[in-house]
């Protein structure tokens, strides 16, 4: 379960907030879908849930344990992808894979067939022994997955995981994801692509300007809207400029918070369940 | 298809675009380490405390340019003041620049005009080859005027020597600066082709690490031969040496194709003022001419060397599988993972290589062919003065062998490797990178459960093993072979290794605490200006860490205040001190620093 209470995060020593006044609650055995438009914040949070950034104030718990306060325990329990899969690339696949399976301290039983397992799923069988540097964008970030999903932890935290991937990569992601969650375990990713989220997520939240905008499932959003629309059309109205809820979130407490509140209240109440 | 048709004129307006586009900075897969070091800066910090320390920087390059420019220009005098004559010291001067800019200069011309991330992006552009080049070329002419200037002093103090008219004065500089740019522009004549046509030349990894490993061999050599030439005349023979290249012969024509305007030099810098501007001019018609045959071989052959670029591909591995793959994964600690992941860049990268394992392995090999080479001078000149060699070394013997605990002697020999140990500082920012050589890859791994103390272990090790061990087997050597007593002798390896353990720790926390992470490519991290002051900063540290000792020897050595064996015993002991808080303090808050670090 992911716990973020009343956390903010500021650059600037509190003149501008990347995240603001943020709450929200993730159950385990759920996959939770973060919609937002470039610069809302997700990276942001999903850096501070992963412990790479300090939240200005507010706490965060993993499964009960706070990151701040305890981030190796915080941090064993979790895997990251993030927005970004340059990363180590002098490394050579079985290299990267073996750096990862020791920092978590994966069993040598348990790697191995691990290993060649995912190889095998992703494709990659071929490249690991080859340099992270040599692979195309897609094969990089099918790597950066295959590190996190080794140590196989409680909590999956991944943003933009499903850019540059193939269409069967992709949707194996999808399958681990869900296999995740209905083995009563937690997924967090962030993503653009709002039919892959409208399939896959059981409850989605939408970010702008730092601010949560609405937390609940696809159905309770539809309901919300009153609209027979994708949810893409749902999440271009909420985040547009001339949207109240975003119009709030940019001027922190504006005329539209009675409104923003309204959607978040509708929201809470899902949380709950 | 369109690239390869479309009309390869140049555009003055395009080329002003393009200029200023590039000037305004381009992302480059290497860093030439020309200039003052802000050009290539990716981490240029806002407000005061970034302006402050970019100015400092800059402040601090041109006092070490300016620095380095008087020591040229003593140099120079010095020359006058035996006799050299002014067009000997300039023949000198463009011999160096000719012999500097072949060796290092096709290696910043490469990477200035070839290994760029945005010439992709360029080919995209309907801009002509001829006026991308020729931006590209003026912005590489520009940076390397400013570096190849600090040669010139040496000319000018021997003009000065010579009581020459201030008009020599001005000649002199423009001859040099046209020779500057003739032998850059020939060098990128040679440059165009070969990006072309070599197959080497496309592997960026290969061509960094051959020619960055030509630039250390050759920084060393320069290190090692100045220790001879600047002994004695050998400073007035190099001169005179430059002078005869350009007088005749193979050498002279090879100059010529170089550098042409070298071979006009002698009426600019020595004849009367009809004579030096007919020279000047002949030397800016060699100018034009390479220039018009750049123009020429880059409408043919610029583009088509940087679109073979773009296609170039990685070796490829084999596939591991079965027993392999589990034998290539099998577990580890944290400190091996870290260990060895931290050294296989290290390896893999080549500036990092050339850096920080071959300047470190080549590091005793420089200090051998001193030894070696003075030992033969001294063995010769002693065979010259009618004494036996054997006997010499045998008296070495009999006075290394007075070194015992009593002795100011050995507290003098201990200061001594104090003071090797300060100059081996110069090399202990392999230390202070280590962090920083992680850049972006350190937020990533900021993500995972790591052990920050075993990361920082790690961070240690390769480093200690490249650059101390070596040495220390050297001075061991040394020592079994001046026959220094064991006990003495171990407490000389004690002090160094006292002196280094902690110089490098205190490098290293430095390094933990302000890492510099953000960065476009590995090589800015090594070159340029901060890279520069970074190396001086090294020595600071060890002064820092040495003082007390040092004080404490020369307490004993050189004041009398402290019995010697005090002396000796205090000084060890505040070394081993100084080693226990330091990797308490780089193991605890360094490493707590690292596991709180955010961009």
């Amino acid at each position: 379960m992911i716990r973020i209470d009343h956390v903010f995060k500021s650059y600037d020593g509190g003149a501008t907030n990347a995240v603001s006044d943020l709450t929200l609650e993730i159950q385990s055995g759920e996959i939770f879908g973060l919609l937002g438009p470039n610069g809302a914040g997700k990276s942001t949070l999903l850096n501070m849930l992963a412990g790479v950034l300090a939240p200005s104030s507010g706490t965060i718990e993993l499964d009960g344990v706070n990151v701040a306060t305890d981030p190796l325990a915080a941090k064993r329990n979790l895997c990251y992808v993030s927005d970004s899969p340059d990363h180590l690339l002098r490394l050579k696949g079985h290299e990267f894979l073996r750096f990862i399976a020791d920092v978590y301290e994966v069993p040598d039983a348990v790697r191995g067939p691990r290993i060649a397992e995912l190889a095998r799923e992703y494709g990659m069988e071929g490249e690991l022994d080859n340099q992270i540097q040599s692979y195309s964008h897609g094969m990089r970030q099918k790597m950066m997955i295959m590190g996190a999903l080794l140590p196989d932890p409680a909590i999956w935290i991944l943003d933009e995981p499903m850019t540059g991937l193939d269409p069967k990569a992709s949707w194996l992601l999808k399958q681990s994801m869900r296999r995740h969650a209905d083995a009563g375990k937690t997924v967090l990713f962030s993503t653009h692509v709002l039919d892959v989220a409208e399939k896959v997520v059981d409850r989605v939240g939408i970010i702008a300007h730092g601010e949560l905008l609405f937390v609940g499932t696809v159905t309770e959003m539809r309901d919300h809207f009153r609209s027979n629309g994708s949810l893409e059309e749902m999440f271009l109205e909420l985040t547009s400029e001339n949207s109240p809820f975003a119009q709030d979130a940019a001027e922190k407490g504006g005329a539209g918070e009675k409104d923003a509140a309204a959607v978040k209240g509708g929201a809470d109440a899902t949380e709950a369940r | 298809m369109a690239r390869t048709t479309a009309p390869q004129a140049f555009s003055w307006r395009q080329f002003k675009v393009m200029l200023r586009v590039i000037i305004r900075g381009e992302q480059h897969l290497d860093s030439t380490g020309m200039g003052f070091g802000d050009s290539d800066a990716a981490d240029k910090r806002k407000g005061f405390w970034g302006s402050l320390g970019s100015g400092a920087r800059k402040v601090a390059m041109g006092l070490l340019f300016l620095l380095l420019a008087a020591m040229f220009f003593m140099m120079g005098f010095m020359l006058g003041d035996l006799g050299v004559s002014p067009y000997t010291a300039f023949s000198l001067c463009v011999v160096c620049l000719v012999g500097l800019t072949v060796l290092t200069g096709l290696y910043q011309a490469v990477n200035i005009l070839y290994f760029v991330r945005d010439l992709g992006y360029y080919l995209t552009l309907p801009v002509s080859a001829t006026t991308v080049m020729w931006a590209k070329l003026a912005h590489f002419l520009g940076m390397s005027l400013l570096g190849d200037l600090i040669i010139l002093p040496v000319g000018l103090g021997c003009l000065l020597a010579n009581g020459a008219a201030p008009l020599t004065w001005v000649t002199m500089t423009i001859a040099f600066v046209l020779s500057a740019v003739a032998v850059n522009l020939a060098l990128v004549i040679i440059c165009v082709p070969i990006m072309r046509f070599s197959r080497l030349a496309h592997d960026k990894d290969l061509f960094s690490r051959a020619f960055g490993g030509l630039i250390v061999v050759l920084a060393l050599a320069i290190g090692v031969g100045s220790q001879f030439a600047l002994q004695g005349d050998g400073l007035a023979s190099l001169a005179s040496g430059s002078e005869q290249l350009l007088s005749g012969g193979v050498p002279a024509i090879v100059m010529g194709v170089l550098c042409p305007p070298s071979l006009l030099a002698r009426p600019v810098v020595q004849g009367d003022a009809l004579g030096a501007l007919a020279g000047l001019l002949g030397m800016l018609a060699c100018v034009a001419v390479y220039a018009l045959i750049l123009s020429a071989v880059a409408r043919r052959w610029y583009f088509e060397g940087v679109q073979a670029l773009q296609g170039a591909g990685g070796k490829r591995g084999r596939r591991v599988e079965g027993s392999e793959l589990a034998q290539a994964t099998r577990t580890r600690g944290a400190f091996a993972a870290n260990l060895s992941r931290d050294w296989k860049t290290m390896v893999r990268v080549p500036v990092f290589f050339n850096q920080f394992v071959l300047s470190s392995l080549l590091m005793p090999l420089y200090f051998i062919v001193i030894f070696v080479v003075s030992g033969a001078v001294g063995v010769s000149q002693a065979a010259d003065a009618g004494m036996d060699p054997a006997a010499l070394l045998e008296m070495a013997r009999s006075l290394a062998a007075l070194l015992t605990f009593d002795s100011p002697a050995l507290a003098w020999c201990a200061v001594g490797v104090l003071a090797f140990g300060l100059f081996l500082g110069f090399s202990s920012y392999s230390f202070t990178m280590g962090v920083s050589r992680d850049g972006e890859d350190f937020f990533f791994m900021r993500g995972l459960p790591m052990n920050w103390s075993a990361y920082l272990a790690s961070k240690f090790v390769s480093p200690f093993l490249l650059s101390t061990v070596p040495m220390l087997l050297l001075i061991v050597v040394a020592l079994v072979l001046l026959g220094v007593p064991a006990a003495s002798g171990a407490y000389l390896v004690g002090v160094y290794l006292g002196a280094t353990v902690s110089l490098s720790l205190l490098s290293l926390g430095l390094g933990a605490l302000f890492p510099r992470l953000t960065w476009d490519n590995e090589a800015q991290l090594v070159k340029g200006g901060g890279a520069t002051l970074m190396v001086f900063a090294g020595v600071l540290v060890g002064v820092v860490v040495m003082a007390l000792p040092a004080l404490v020897l020369l307490a004993g050595a050189l004041w009398g205040v402290l019995a010697i064996p005090v002396a000796l015993g205090l000084a060890l002991a505040i070394f081993v001190a100084e080693c226990a808080a330091l990797v308490w303090w780089v193991l605890g808050p360094c490493a707590r620093s690292l596991s709180r670090r955010e961009r």
